[in-house]
């Protein structure tokens, strides 16, 4: 935003090659994208089509084999293995499509771990967990564990926690994916409220019925981006 | 890299989550410690009653004592004859006259039989010199010690040693000063009660609880230095001048000079074996040496049986590892750096083999009680083997716990999140 650059995160010539053995078998040929600030973006494509490769590009736990990934400018593929996990922890939240949350650990302090490994003083932990809590209708369960939450809860839980570092933007892994009609609706309604309030949101879903949440749809096929239809675009 | 406050947390938290798990993966280095700690004990215990034993007969001290010299084949009844062997005074007042020597006190057996009724007892009639008392660490627990009246006038008193009165009167008899005791023909009013709780052991005269002292000059004037030993069917009349000297120098180093000294003079003197030296500094070196030994032969078998216990708690550590992988993953996601995960683990280990180490050291005590108590031997478990086993324990979750946590910290996020 400083240098008057919208671009959240750009991605321009991205390639992903896996190697086994002398097979070379490319992932992704070369993607081009922009993601501007305050997007709801969705990553569609069926499986195969190379969407979890980029999503774990996007969310920093993999590199590109060639080409940039540019998150607020900074190249990402330049980083150390640590300063990956402090630019994933402060920039990026996490949502997993099984919610990924910690089973002996309660609401209040699956929320606090992203904010422990950013060292912040437990006190202040503690009031941020509790807030964000609220924000997502959770206030009364702060003691619970997850197995003692339904399905959305978790969820929800676990949107809690991704905000908790206040992130660039939230990574989305089919995040409805395990849960039923009704409780995908309350999900997709609370990630709508979060982008009301400006928040950046990437989904990645293999589900086109969910194209219409989206500001931006980046449809991937074969590992390439396949060019939008003007009237997918709001 | 997270606060260190709350890595400590989290671990320990894990911990708590399976406790029962904790305990048996922590079991291997809870009886290690435990072995280690029981064994030192014993060791400790075994070395400070020998050395308090060879400390009694006097570290600054050259024993001389005479012995029956082995039978010549020409002469094997002595019926009839004098038994002449040993230290002969002249001996002792030469060896009085050496460098370096502080004083002697000088023993003499009476080899009477000391009977009650028709038994014989296993207590000694033994003459002394004043300083015998002081000189074999001993102790009046009741009534007094021989005066210097006593010896002066050849008084018929004795000091009775604490088990030689248990043998003589009935149970239940507290307080004898002032009884006489009547051995052979001759009657000794007891004026005193000594006690030696060193367990000093005298070479041919054993343990001063079970003698009772007379003045030397008492002991002269009823039957000079001649003995009489009476068999059934023989009788032997034993000459021996002294038959036990303790010979104190003014300093611990002259010890080793003076015992070859002694001993040269005796080997020119007497042209039998009827004396022996006896130097408990040597022996306590000897003794010192063999328990060290001992220790170090202990101290491996701890360190094995504490390496099979670190490899049991590698094995479930990676077992961990692998279970929960999951877990790794997601923190990797959220933000955990490599350190973080290894710390994490490591400090899981450490603390498994810490606990380990404490209940081993508690499990050690009780094992070292029940040796005391039912084994009836001495066990001392010192400071240093605790701070010991702490360390060590600690030690081994550090050697042990470093692999599976490495191996934690190289998991690939991206595997282990798919692997659902």
């Amino acid at each position: 935003m400083t240098n008057g650059n919208d671009d959240l995160v750009r991605l321009i010539d991205l390639k992903k090659t896996y190697f086994s053995g002398p097979l070379a078998v490319p992932v992704l040929k070369g993607l081009n994208a922009s993601i501007k600030r305050g997007t709801f973006v969705g990553i569609i494509g069926t499986s195969g089509s190379g969407k979890s490769t980029l999503l774990n590009i996007l969310g920093m736990l993999d590199v590109p084999t060639s080409g940039h990934y540019l998150l607020e400018d900074i190249d990402v593929g330049s980083l150390t293995d640590s300063e990956l996990a402090v630019i994933r922890n402060r920039k990026i939240g996490f949502i997993f499509q099984s919610f990924n949350l910690f089973p002996h650990l309660t609401v209040e302090q699956n929320i606090e771990v992203p904010m422990v490994y950013a060292r912040v003083p437990a006190k202040e932990r503690r009031e941020r967990a509790v807030k964000l809590a609220q924000e997502v209708k959770l206030g009364h369960r702060l003691g619970h564990r997850p197995n003692q939450l339904s399905g959305g809860e978790c969820q929800r839980v676990a949107v809690a926690r991704a905000l908790s570092n206040r992130p660039a933007f939230l990574l989305a892994d089919e995040p409805t994916g395990n849960l039923d009609e009704k409780t995908s609706g309350e999900i997709m309604k609370l990630f709508h409220s979060l982008h009301d309030t400006g928040a950046t949101i990437i989904m990645v879903t293999h589900n086109p019925a969910l194209e219409a949440h989206f500001d931006q749809v980046i449809r991937l096929r074969d590992g390439q981006i396949e060019p939008n239809l003007p009237e997918v675009t709001r | 890299m997270m606060l260190a406050r709350d890595l400590i947390g989290m671990s320990l938290h894990n911990l708590l989550l399976h406790k029962i798990r904790s305990v048996l993966t922590s079991l291997g280095v809870i009886f290690g410690v435990g072995s280690v700690i029981a064994m030192l004990a014993v060791s400790e215990g075994a070395k400070r009653k020998a050395l308090a034993q060879l400390d009694a007969l006097g570290i600054d001290k050259v024993i001389v004592y005479s012995k029956k010299p082995p039978p010549e084949g020409k002469n094997n009844s002595n019926q009839g004859v004098v038994d002449s062997y040993g230290l002969h005074s002249r001996d002792i007042a030469n060896i009085k006259r050496m460098d370096n020597i502080a004083g002697v006190s000088v023993l003499r057996d009476s080899r009477c039989s000391i009977l009650r009724g028709l038994v014989k007892l296993d207590a000694k009639l033994v003459a002394v010199t004043p300083d015998f008392l002081t000189e074999s660490s001993s102790s009046i627990i009741r009534g007094r010690w021989l005066a210097p009246a006593d010896f002066f006038n050849s008084s018929m008193v004795c000091v009775i040693g604490k088990n030689a009165k248990r043998k003589l009167f009935s149970i239940g008899t507290t307080n004898v000063v002032g009884k006489t005791v009547k051995i052979d023909k001759y009657r000794f009013r007891i004026v005193g009660e000594l006690e030696n709780d060193l367990g000093a052991n005298y070479p041919e005269l054993g343990d001063p609880n079970d003698m009772i002292v007379v003045p030397d000059t008492t002991l002269y004037k009823l039957m000079q230095n001649y003995s009489f030993i009476m068999n059934r069917r023989t009788m032997a009349i034993t000459m021996v001048d002294c038959d036990l000297a303790l010979i104190k120098v003014k300093d611990i180093s002259y010890i080793d000079d003076t015992s070859k000294r002694i001993t040269a003079y005796l080997n020119k003197v007497h042209d039998q074996q009827d004396w022996g030296v006896l130097v408990p500094l040597d022996l306590l070196k000897q003794k010192e040496s063999t328990q060290n030994i001992f220790t170090i032969v202990m101290s491996s078998i701890a360190g094995i049986s504490l390496i099979v216990g670190g490899i049991g708690i590698m094995n479930i550590m990676l077992a961990s590892v692998f279970e929960r992988r999951k877990e790794i993953g997601t923190r990797r996601a959220l933000g955990a750096q490599k350190p973080d995960i290894l710390f994490q683990f490591l400090i899981e280990t450490v603390f498994l083999t810490s606990i380990g180490g404490i209940l081993g050291i508690l499990t050690g005590i009780g094992i070292s009680q029940l040796i005391t108590i039912y084994a009836d031997m001495p066990t001392v478990y010192s400071s240093w083997s605790i701070v010991l086993s702490l360390a060590i324990s600690s030690f081994v979750g550090v050697v042990f716990g470093t692999y599976p946590a490495w191996k934690a910290a190289q998991q690939n996020p991206i595997e282990v999140l798919r692997a659902e």
